[in-house]
């Protein structure tokens, strides 16, 4: 004597409970530029970039930019034709079917726990250095060189994060827009801090910005090109989020557009302009605060922020600290879903699938993206001389790789629209296909690259490079855990979960 | 007649379920189950961006108010509605309002790190907002058999008269026997005294049940004569939790009580007051609200 009927309350709420129209142009630019956290990226990455590309750091950034672009084209295809919580792992099951499929997903949720892991290392790094400023004590602040300490604390910050991400608990509109804003004000003041003091000669190795920081080929090798486009890769990495907001956007048509462009705009000129602070301050010399010394590469603004800004270093370290954290918290959101959708399809164990019923966010799914974030970094910081940036660098080398099979799965699904029209054409066929693959062959030569020892910051475990290992081992790991539910629950490798699929061709309306 | 009941798969949700099914059996009430789910905020700015996950959540939140429509007896008419809100408060509050509901059915027990201090999130801000009577599943709530009594408690306090009022009304219309509990003792009782004599408190309880009874004449002139049975006891005691423990409780019964009664004076918060009551208490609650 009763039915079920899913409802929405109040007016403007969309079925699948977003809140549609509530956001408009600014808003979505402050989504777009809080889930790149521009202030983390270029702590994290412009020292292992540098110690690539050296002083042509300002062209690689430019155009790493590129192939993020063709495959955002084919990630919001894919998102509007087949909305799922799996994102790339169904999307590549249902187009290349379920091996290739699981190894999409298994990357996604690797480059994701990798990631967490970065974030919540640079947040210690600068909650430490942040106590030091505050009590005006550096011993604090080198607390963070300590081997257990820091990886203690790196545990409480991936705990209390999880916790914040499993109890659903979210970021305000409010408090978003001052992370944003306060990230920006003191990226800003970094930048002009920075050419002050080139201007007035009190620069660590003033080195004037001259033409050639702009030219591409000047980098010496292919090697180092494509190490170089595949860190600028995940320094881009989020840009697109804005894209696949259709629903929430005040304007569905013409908001998400915009906002990405402005995005891009914003963020290129950010990183241009700190960039070039930072080079023409420093130089990339290898010794002292130079970009090039290997000391330096962990985290560039640790060592930067006091030279450069005097007392006000500690705005610095809250920036990031506060951005680091923001992030932290909603990346936890990603791995989350994943593996949910993940054991939802029994690709992995169905425990995965687990929704609290109190607090409705992936349980079991969540936990497991902290404990795997944790003994990551562990492993890699107690191996690595120079954890931060090889874990950058694999980064790199894992979004190369989701995201190239994304973009190539876009493409194949597509298959039977590709002529239907030039918006078919472009965003189905070529754009996706060229940035699939320009990444994925930028994952395989740096994946060759990497086995040197010397490689990276130069650690290697058994005679093989570190960034190898952490990159190509975690891949051979899931390809492991792979065949066993393969063994234990084939129905998923079978096909029998989810089905390969293509879209369908349009067919024109007849005449009446 | 109908009650709406703030449901979820967990501990609360079953135990909110069981109180809402003894209370319809006694009034044939119709159920309305409202499960909410939390609204996504796009400022939470997640990536890679999952939009599907909303549409996980659904289907998971369909199959758990199927399990609990298929825990319902027969004999309990019931519907099921899934909401999307930002907090599960106001979920509540407009379902009532949309279905016109006569109570709202809650857990009251908290998940949170202040379990023993604190009620639940949800049932402390119903206490503030809701404006029709909110019922409180203690935890470990599992009976369903029907209500058995009815108790009330009153003081002095603002809302008293509406208080006895609607105890009387419901006791009425249940056929249920109704025990008014005076609470004057805890209102009038001088903060400074520390020992009163026997007399003075022997006094002071028979001006309670003369108050009492004198209100319940008073409220029973204004209806129409009834037989149900109408028991008056005096609570002693320094706090209304000392007041509570020193009654005896029928299993089967829930306790009537005015929502300014449970903004006390010594404490801030509505939610520790009840959860205090409900420690103390080992049966349900319902809180009248303002101005009913």
């Amino acid at each position: 004597m009763s039915e079920t009927k899913a409802s929405v309350i109040g007016s403007g709420l969309s079925e699948k409970g977003l809140k549609a129209g509530s956001v408009g142009l600014l808003g979505a630019v402050v989504i777009g530029i809080s889930t790149i956290a521009p202030a983390y990226t270029l702590t994290a990455a412009l020292g292992p970039t540098v110690s690539v590309v050296g002083i042509h750091l300002p062209a690689i950034f430019l155009i790493g930019f590129i192939p993020m672009i063709l495959v955002a084209f084919g990630y919001r295809e894919l998102n509007n034709s087949m909305p799922d919580s799996g994102t790339s792992f169904t999307w590549a099951s249902r187009a290349f079917g379920p091996w290739i499929g699981w190894m999409g997903g298994w990357g996604l949720i690797a480059a994701t726990v990798i990631v967490l892991s970065n974030l919540a290392a640079v947040a210690v790094d600068f909650f430490y250095l942040l106590l030091g400023q505050l009590f005006n004590n550096p011993e604090l602040g080198e607390l963070r060189n300590v081997l257990w300490l820091n990886i203690l604390t790196t545990f409480v910050f991936i705990a209390l994060a999880c916790w914040v991400s499993y109890r659903g608990m979210e970021t305000t509109k409010a408090v978003q827009y001052i992370l944003v804003g306060f990230q920006l004000l003191v990226l800003g003041w970094f930048a002009i801090a920075a050419f002050s003091q080139f201007s007035s000669g009190t620069a660590f190795d003033a080195t004037p910005i001259s033409p050639d920081w702009f030219n591409p080929f000047g980098v010496n090798s292919f090697s180092e090109f494509a190490a170089g486009v595949s860190l600028s890769i995940f320094v881009y990495w989020g840009w697109d989020t804005t894209l696949t907001m259709n629903e929430e956007m005040k304007n569905p048509k013409k908001t998400p557009g915009w906002a990405a462009m402005v995005t891009v705009v914003v963020i290129v000129v950010i990183y241009l302009t700190v960039v070039l602070a930072t080079l023409a301050y420093a130089g990339v010399g290898d010794t002292g605060l130079g970009t090039g010394n290997p000391e330096n590469q962990e985290s560039i603004f640790a060592v930067l922020a006091g030279p450069v800004m005097g007392p006000f270093a500690i705005l610095m370290s809250l920036g990031i600290l506060s951005s680091s954290a923001a992030s932290l918290q909603s990346t936890f959101v990603s791995p989350g879903r994943t593996l949910l959708a993940m054991g939802h399809y029994r690709a992995l164990p169905r425990s995965l699938g687990r929704i609290s019923p109190t607090y409705k966010s992936p349980s079991t799914a969540t936990i497991t993206a902290a404990v795997a974030a944790g003994g990551f970094y562990a492993v890699t910081r107690t191996v690595s001389e120079n954890a931060l940036s090889d874990t950058v660098t694999a980064l790199g080398m894992m979004i190369c790789f989701y995201y190239g099979i994304t973009a190539l799965a876009c493409v194949w699904y597509f298959r039977k629209t590709w002529f239907e029209s030039l918006r078919s054409f472009s965003f189905r066929l070529l754009l996706p296909l060229l940035g699939g693959i320009i990444l994925l062959l930028m994952f395989v030569k740096t994946a060759f690259d990497s086995m040197d020892p010397a490689y990276g910051s130069g650690s290697e475990l058994g005679g093989v490079g570190l960034v190898f290992i952490l990159g190509i081992g975690v891949l051979a790991l899931g390809a492991v855990l792979m065949l066993v539910m393969y063994f234990r629950d084939p129905d998923f490798f079978r096909g029998k979960v989810l089905h390969q699929g293509v879209e369908p061709r349009h067919l024109p309306v007849p005449p009446a | 007649m109908r009650y709406v009941v703030g449901y979820a798969a967990n501990a609360q949700g079953r135990e909110a379920l069981s109180l809402a099914i003894s209370l319809a059996r006694r009034q044939h009430a119709e159920l309305e189950l409202v499960l909410v789910l939390p609204q996504e905020s796009p400022f939470n700015a997640s990536y890679p961006p999952a939009s599907g996950y909303q549409t996980t959540l659904a289907n998971q939140a369909q199959e758990w108010l199927a399990e609990a429509r298929d825990a319902i007896p027969d004999d309990v008419k019931a519907r099921a509605h899934l909401r999307f809100a930002e907090s599960e408060a106001e979920a509540l509050n407009e379902a009532v309002a949309e279905f016109d509901a006569s109570l709202l059915v809650v857990g009251a027990a908290s998940n949170g790190l202040f379990k023993r201090f604190t009620i639940g999130s949800t049932a402390g801000s119903l206490l503030h907002s809701a404006h029709v009577p909110v019922a409180l599943a203690p935890s470990g709530y599992f009976r369903r058999e029907p209500i058995t009594r009815l108790s009330c408690g009153i003081g002095s306090r603002p809302g008293a008269d509406d208080v006895l009022g609607l105890a009387l009304d419901s006791a009425q219309r249940q056929g249920l026997p109704l025990r008014l509990i005076s609470l004057l003792a805890l209102d009038q009782a001088n903060p400074t005294a520390t020992n009163s004599t026997a007399t003075e408190r022997t006094t002071m309880q028979q001006a309670a049940q003369d108050y009492l009874a004198e209100k319940l004449a008073q409220a029973r002139a204004l209806r129409a004569p009834s037989s149900a049975p109408v028991d008056i006891v005096v609570a002693h005691g320094r706090s209304i939790e000392q007041a509570v423990d020193a009654l005896e409780w029928e299993p089967g019964e829930v306790l009537l009580i005015g929502s300014s009664r449970l903004a006390q004076g010594r404490s801030l918060f509505i939610g520790s007051t009840a959860q205090r009551i409900l420690r103390a208490l080992p049966v349900p609650m319902i809180v009248l609200p303002r101005g009913q």
